[in-house]
């Protein structure tokens, strides 16, 4: 550990100001309360202070970043914008170095966000010891008031002097290239600075009743709780606990052209579980509609989800959401105390918000994370009044190299990005999708001819898992759109035909004039190595039918099948899911034989932006196509 | 691709809205590159009745106001609401709240009534929206309006997408901007109800906001109206601040309530 003059600091931090190349960002006042902003000299920097409003998360995960630009007069011109100015924060609080831990490990754990990794690289962190203790800050109870890694330096304001520790060699350097008159602390000095920390660790803390080891269990224990809705009902529904959150990583991404109608750029802003139109889908649908669903939804991705996938607990007790919370609900501490009042012997699991990882050194980036790829249509016929069909290549003359079951993100420079199944089985260059007309980017697509291009990124997610299916006995149970998936895996097996054992597939849709690829529909008809059955739930005057008439699920009951030798695969709206699988179960079929494709926001594809989540799990990485057994049991999977 | 042809129209109003795309300075050059401006009576002399898009701020308040209104949406392929005025009626709504014969008998109680009673310039009735009148396509909410929002809502409706305006409270913005919320200063702020889309100009500047874009499609009415009362308002001095811009969703309110009795 070194020491340093208080003046002598000032003189340092004076001297990193006047280094143009490097951006100075330091902890300074703004009215009563105190930020992280830009350093014109160091008597602004206030290591005394409490708490900011925001945490330093805006400097990897800006509020608003631009990921790259556009221009529309050419063919596919797409430009990722870099960020590349080194920058230097100053006093960063150990919780906050605790957060910053937690998102490397988010966002370059596995699909490595290359604009986030730029930024974390480009940037030293100057750490300071709490000295004064915010109201609501719970940090001594998270064990999050010190941190032995994940600085450059950190500093302990003694007043006349300040003790620095050194954390890396870049910290190192820094202050042998811009302090004067370091010098080693004395034990005399290492005492005191544990001490102040251990003083004001012990002034954090506010009474939690259950450690985070237990937050897991509590939460699991709890999920059905009547605590969720009473505190729900006072929620505003503001987002303010997840903007202001060290801990929530959820972003959107909008398209923003120009007046000029020509440039443009594909802007990332932060998002949050708490706002209602989180979870919409294009097609208006919203899978978190229930206040009290999206006030779970955050504390259980914090003590249950996160620690699942990444082993942390994503609370690092800084108080922020408490107290800018305006009807005071968001408090961890009172919310966790209220579930551990009427919860026993709690179980203890090994996550605490320090068990994050250090990735920045270890990440590397295979390529840019959101920059799609350009693509030309090759083929467009219009299917129904809503459904499209596209053929696409990549213009790099690569074949996507998807699985059955897949999908990509397309996107239309100006308009967005929409996640799309794919629809054809991996075969050739090109890829096919069909793509029903709900928003800008679907309604632009439909005005799109051969020749135009596209962005493609992807493919994405898990699909049909072709091997594990081969030698079984298939039953295919498509409804609507959820034909547009399953045909991937339909026409790998009829193309491998030999490796199945008997397939039998059903496709039901609303009326004769929605059934899509009819052409592909009247071959499967005349096939006698399969079995196929259509029917509409009602054929309109003026439309003509010679299949069922009825919902789908009158189909099953019209095949043989044996249930405990048979896979079933069930791809169709929500509503469809509940019924089909119930008879399928009333019939004798064991849950591991169900396979089912689900659809939520997959905004992201990469298991980043949040939107997808149903209850822990991603829909856009651990699926969109799952075994019933793994997802029956989620609360949110089929509602 | 032809340009289409916009038009400008306005009703009661302060035509602050129009003034804000005036004030577009260079922009507006740009705004001419992608539309033909046809009529806009604060800055040209021209006018024409062909047009594409119809942007119209002011709220209704008479019969001859109905009629001309409904003569611009015939002639729209795209009629826009500019404005608080034309999106909820705003401030002039306050006037719902008495029966429009005593404020008339309050405004022009000292002549001889019959002056105005065969004037259709008098004729008032309670305040309008645009959307209480006719289909309206796009609405550009706020006091005045954001002048960039207009130019991304004109991009959008060029493009043929849909208006892009938020749909969250204005929270969000405050917080991305880092302001210190006004509740913590011991203010009251109509910013958790109401739409975004201001950049929170307001509460960065420390002014309470007032509501001016209307609230978002679900606001949480009941949650909020708790926090005024914790924070010290009385129903009453609630109701009054929901008066001021935004006395259409009062209007509702009691209109359900007098449904469910």
């Amino acid at each position: 550990m070194k020491i340093i003059t208080k003046k002598e600091f000032l003189v340092f931090v004076d001297a990193l100001i006047e280094d143009e190349s490097i951006d100075i960002e330091g902890v300074k006042a703004k009215g009563e309360k105190f930020v992280f902003g830009s350093l014109e000299s160091a008597d602004e920097l206030q290591l005394d202070y409490d708490v900011t409003i925001l945490p330093p998360k805006k400097y990897f995960l800006p509020q608003y970043e631009t990921m790259m630009t556009f221009d529309l007069s050419k063919p596919f011109d797409v430009e990722r914008v870099e960020d590349p100015k080194p920058r230097i924060i100053i006093g960063v609080h150990p919780y906050d170095i605790v957060a910053i831990k937690q998102m490397d490990t988010y966002f370059l754990d596995t699909h490595v966000d290359d604009s986030y990794l730029q930024r974390r690289k480009n940037t030293l962190i100057i750490g300071s010891s709490v000295l004064n203790v915010a109201e609501k800050a719970f940090f001594g109870d998270m064990r999050t008031g010190s941190v032995d890694s994940g600085y450059d330096l950190m500093l302990t304001d003694m007043g006349d002097k300040i003790a620095i520790d050194i954390g890396t060699e870049a910290g190192e350097k820094l202050l042998n290239n811009y302090a004067r008159s370091v010098q080693e602390a004395t034990p005399n000095d290492i005492q005191k600075v544990r001490t102040i920390i251990e003083n004001t660790s012990a002034k954090a803390k506010r009474g939690l009743l259950v450690k985070p080891q237990g937050w897991h269990d509590l939460l699991e224990k709890n999920y059905d709780s009547d605590v969720w809705k009473s505190q729900a009902e006072k929620c505003l529904g503001c987002g303010t606990c997840t903007l202001v959150c060290p801990t929530c990583f959820c972003y959107d991404i909008n398209d923003e052209v120009d007046l000029n109608l020509t440039t443009g750029k594909r802007i990332r802003t932060w998002d949050g579980c708490l706002l209602r139109n989180f979870t919409k889908v294009g097609s208006g649908e919203i899978f978190r509609e229930r206040m009290e669903d999206r006030y779970r939804h955050r504390y259980n991705r914090k003590g249950r989800y996160l620690p699942d996938m990444l082993g942390f607990v994503a609370c690092v007790g800084c108080g922020r959401c408490s107290s800018q919370c305006v009807p005071d609900i968001a408090d961890p501490v009172n919310l966790i105390n209220k579930l551990a009042e009427t919860s026993q012997s709690i179980k203890k699991s090994e996550a605490t918000p320090l068990t994050a990882e250090d990735k920045i050194v270890s990440a590397t980036v295979e390529e840019p994370l959101h920059v799609p790829r350009p693509a030309t249509l090759k083929r467009v016929e219009k299917l129904t009044e809503l459904e499209t069909f596209f053929e696409i290549e990549l213009d790099d003359g690569l074949p996507l190299g998807h699985q059955p079951g897949q999908f990509v993100e397309i996107s239309v420079m100006g308009f967005g990005e929409a996640p799309i199944s794919v629809s054809s089985a991996p075969n050739g260059n090109t890829f096919e999708l069909v793509v029903r007309r709900v928003g800008d980017v679907t309604s632009k697509l439909h005005a799109m001819k051969p020749g135009d291009k596209v962005g493609i990124r992807g493919p994405f997610g898990k699909g049909f898992d072709v091997e594990a299916l081969k030698g079984k006995t298939l039953l295919f149970i498509g409804g609507g759109l959820g034909i547009v998936p399953m045909r991937s895996l339909i026409n790998y097996v009829l193309n491998n035909r030999q490796s199945f054992a008997e397939v039998t597939i059903l496709y039901g849709c609303k009326k004769p004039c929605e059934l899509l690829f009819k052409e592909e529909v009247a071959e499967w008809e005349t096939r006698e190595d399969i079995q196929f059955m259509r029917s509409v739930d009602k054929c309109p005057e003026g439309e003509s039918w010679d299949g069922e008439v009825g919902v789908i699920t009158c189909l099953i009951l019209k095949v043989k099948f044996d249930p405990k030798d048979t896979i079933a695969i069930v791809v169709g709206p929500p509503i469809m899911y509940r019924f089909v699988i119930r008879d399928l179960i009333n019939l004798g079929m064991p849950d591991e034989n169900i396979i089912v494709s689900l659809e939520r926001r997959m905004k992201c594809g990469v298991g980043k932006c949040g939107h997808c989540q149903i209850n822990g799990i991603y829909v856009c990485k651990d699926g969109p196509v799952f075994s019933y057994k793994d997802v029956k049991d989620l609360p949110e999977a089929f509602t | 691709m032809k340009k289409p042809k916009v038009a400008f129209f306005d009703f009661a109003s302060c035509e602050g809205c129009q003034l804000q795309i005036a004030n577009l300075e260079e922009a507006i050059i740009d705004v001419t590159k992608i539309v033909d401006i046809v009529s806009f009576r604060e800055v040209m002399k021209e006018h024409s009745d062909e047009y594409d898009i119809a942007v119209v701020e002011g709220s209704i308040m008479r019969p001859m106001d109905e009629e001309r209104l409904k003569k611009i949406r015939a002639n729209a392929k795209i009629l826009v609401a500019l404005g608080a005025c034309a999106c909820m009626g705003s401030v002039q709504r306050m006037l719902n709240q008495w029966p429009m014969q005593e404020s008339k008998d309050i405004v022009y109680g000292e002549g001889d009534p019959k002056d105005i009673e065969d004037n259709p310039y008098f004729a008032n009735f309670h305040t309008k929206a645009l959307d209480e009148v006719v289909k309206v396509d796009a609405f550009i909410p706020g006091c005045p309006i954001n002048r960039d929002e207009f130019a991304r809502v004109l991009v959008a409706l060029v493009q043929g997408k849909k208006p892009p305006i938020p749909d969250y409270p204005l929270c969000v913005e405050c917080k991305k901007k880092e302001n210190v919320c006004l509740f913590e200063l011991g203010k009251f702020c109509m910013g958790p109800v109401t739409r975004a889309g201001c950049d929170a100009i307001c509460p960065t500047y420390g002014s309470e906001c007032e509501g001016c874009r209307g609230f978002v499609s679900h606001p949480e009415e009941n949650a909020y109206a708790e926090v005024l009362e914790k924070y010290g308002l009385t129903v009453e001095e609630i109701l009054q601040r929901k008066t001021m811009f935004t006395y259409r969703y009062v209007e509702k309110a009691k209109k359900e309530a007098k449904k469910d009795e």
